[in-house]
């Protein structure tokens, strides 16, 4: 995947894109507008992350030049959170908007989502190592063995196998699973996995639900004490 | 430049003194001109009565310069007044000037101005004709009067009025300044009291007791200001204290933790540790800023966007849902009642998220085993909701203040495990804007170890500013 950055902050641009490349992707920056605007007209980027406050040529104005000519999905990144700025950039034709500080995850979640839009639909079974999961039925088996979930708990699964192997922060996942789209401060993510993993992991040597501390969770097969797994977003 | 409120009352002082002087001398000049040329008419017309029955009698010739004679003595010297006697017959006239004479613009009345060559001012005239009486035929007798000293006794006192007039607009002005200087006095009091309320001392006042009906008010307005502002600094410098204190802890350990780590040499596992460690503290730091960003544009007077109109109990149902597990573990139970099939229109992540922080709150708050309430009340005006839980009673001065940021009843409960578990005590604060930014308001209560705080939503009404 081909991304452009446009980012003047030497810190976030940077991270970004060494971030973004150990995904896998391959990522062009820009750290002021008029170079932005020139390396998001002059070539075809799958998705392109553009700041608002910009030296020379503000987002805005580099969005509006881009959506002359491309269609390219563009997330605006800002420092301030006001309704009129967010407004201005989805009507101005950006597809997302992050409000800093925002999380390196939830940005990843974001491009996925962006350039996921328009895919196949999803398979109606998931399998991870020996977890099947029927997403029609509603039904999960480990090693060919029925496992007994309540609804939420089902979800919690689904939403996790849906994304197998990417690390979803605990805001994602209240959001994904309960549709609470804030950060709750509260445990309810903890104890749903807690339990989740007792059903799903406990009786079973090859563990597939990881606490990414400091992130979130992740559900893929792999050793315990392994260093952290990166997949790429493609 | 405004121009000051003595200036202006001295110059409308002066103005209203000017204006009845005026009128009054205006009056005065009016009422002399008549008196004076009534005066004239009357000298006139004795003096034509003194002479009619005289010439009247006379028809002879030869007895004509008696005539003359007589009215020679009766033109004093100083020509103020003057006789004529006109005549077709020559031996029966009388005066001098006859020529200018003809001059006279007469009214019907028989009185008539005369302007002599080398005279300043006309003469006022009578004029009657006189029917003939045996050899002289009818005459007119002209008798006149000189307007001179009428003329200058009315200038005299025209001038006499305008000099005492401008004096007496210059006392006015004078005593008009003293008025102001007197009148003012409370207002100059006033603001050299104002003037002495320094920054420091917000709690100081300033005194109404000495001041007119007038001025309290604003005084009282004017306190008024100064009692809020002295809430909302003092609430600001308990705020920034607040901040800075719940910064620093994670900022303390973030800073701590990095130079532990780089002090020694580590091996991969450990620098994940820290890295691991750092970012749940730098989580929290998003947390609160994220939080306090919120709070802050609802202070700035945001309101819910996006208002659905919703079933209440179908989204406090749906948060008690996101619960479900945590109430499960500690096998605490909620229970929704009062009017659920209250309808309001609500953001409904607004919503949820207050039901959230609330639900949250009591949960934490209670004992394992607890029965958590949730109560709708469908009012006229508005829909209330509130949470109870049995829980340790609160004191009535800290109820209201529940609310504020970073407000915690037990200041003790500050160490970092106890705000791991209780949040950073912001979410009653963002219950509080949530309610506020639909046109709410927000309530709590403690009776009989049942603690119920809550918040309600306006019924009807679209989000208020």
């Amino acid at each position: 995947m081909k991304i452009l950055i446009v980012e003047d902050e030497l810190k976030t641009a940077d991270y970004l894109c060494k971030g973004l490349t150990e995904q896998g992707c391959a990522v062009d920056v820009a750290h002021d507008g008029v170079d932005g605007q020139h390396l998001a007209l002059q070539h075809d980027y799958d998705v392109i992350v553009l700041d608002v406050m910009l030296p020379g040529v503000d987002g805005f104005s580099v969005l509006h030049a881009l959506r002359e000519i491309k269609q390219t999905p563009v997330i605006m990144l800002t420092a301030r959170d006001r309704v009129e700025d967010r407004i201005k950039g989805l009507q101005g034709g950006a597809d997302d908007y992050l409000v800093k500080p925002f999380s390196f995850l939830e940005l990843l979640a974001r491009l996925q989502a962006l350039t996921r839009r328009g895919r196949a639909l999803e398979p109606a079974q998931l399998r991870i190592a020996d977890l099947q999961i029927d997403l029609i039925s509603r039904k999960a088996y480990r090693a060919n063995v029925r496992i007994d979930l309540t609804a939420k708990e089902f979800s919690l699964l689904a939403v996790l196998a849906r994304r197998q192997g990417e690390i979803l922060s605990k805001t994602a996942i209240a959001e994904l699973v309960w549709d609470m789209n804030f950060d709750s401060n509260t445990n309810v993510v903890e104890v749903a996995i807690k339990r989740l993993r007792a059903k799903i992991d406990a009786p079973f040597s090859l563990k597939l639900l990881h606490t990414i501390r400091g992130m979130g969770y992740v559900l893929e097969p792999r050793e315990p004490r392994e260093a952290p797994h990166h997949e790429s977003i493609e | 430049m405004r121009r000051s409120i003595k200036v202006r009352l001295v110059a409308m002082f002066a103005l209203a003194a000017l204006l009845i002087f005026s009128l009054i001398g205006s009056a005065l000049y009016g009422v002399l001109q008549r008196e004076l040329a009534r005066h004239q008419h009357d000298e006139l017309n004795t003096r034509f009565l003194d002479t009619q029955y005289m010439i009247q009698h006379n028809g002879d010739p030869a007895r004509w310069p008696r005539v003359q004679a007589k009215l020679d003595t009766l033109t004093p010297a100083d020509g103020s007044f003057r006789y004529w006697v006109l005549s077709d017959d020559p031996r029966f006239q009388y005066g001098k000037d006859l020529a200018d004479i003809e001059r006279i613009d007469r009214n019907p009345d028989g009185m008539g101005n005369l302007t002599l060559r080398g005279r300043e001012y006309p003469l006022h005239t009578l004029t009657k004709a006189l029917p003939a009486f045996e050899q002289r035929p009818a005459v007119r007798l002209i008798v006149a009067v000189d307007a001179a000293p009428y003329m200058h006794t009315l200038h005299a006192f025209m001038s006499a009025l305008v000099g005492l007039s401008l004096l007496g607009v210059f006392l006015v002005m004078l005593l008009g300044y003293w008025i102001a200087l007197v009148g003012l006095r409370p207002l100059k009091q006033l603001s050299s009291a104002a003037q002495s309320l320094g920054p420091r001392t917000l709690s100081q006042r300033l005194q109404i007791a000495p001041l007119p009906g007038e001025l309290s008010d604003l005084t009282g307005a004017f306190n008024g200001v100064l009692e809020r502002m002295e809430g909302a600094y003092n609430q600001l410098e308990a705020f920034n204290a607040d901040v800075a204190h719940e910064l620093r802890t994670p900022l303390a350990n973030l800073i701590g933790e990095t130079q532990v780590a780089l002090s020694r040499q580590r091996t991969a596992p450990q620098f994940e540790e820290v890295l691991q460690s750092n970012l749940e503290e730098l989580e929290r730091l998003r947390s609160i800023i994220n939080d306090m960003l919120f709070l802050a544009r609802a202070d700035q007077g945001e309101a819910a966007t996006s208002l659905v109109r919703t079933l209440i109990a179908q989204e406090i149902n749906k948060t008690v849902e996101f619960f479900e597990f945590v109430l499960d573990e500690s096998k605490m139970t909620v229970k929704v009642a009062g009017d659920i099939d209250a309808e309001a229109s609500i953001e409904t992540s607004l919503f949820k998220r207050a039901m959230s922080n609330l639900l949250h709150n009591a949960i934490q708050h209670s004992i394992p085993g607890a029965a958590i309430v949730v109560t709708i009340t469908q009012q006229p005006a508005a829909i209330g909701i509130a949470v109870s839980n049995p829980g340790q009673p609160i004191a009535e001065n800290h109820l209201p203040r529940l609310f504020d940021r970073f407000y915690r009843v037990d200041a003790a409960r500050n160490d970092k495990d106890q705000s791991q578990l209780h949040g950073h005590g912001l979410g009653l604060a963002i219950v509080k804007a949530i309610a506020k930014m639909h046109g709410g308001g927000v309530f709590a209560d403690s009776v009989a170890g049942v603690t119920t705080i809550g918040f309600s939503i306006p019924a009807t009404t679209v989000a208020a500013q």
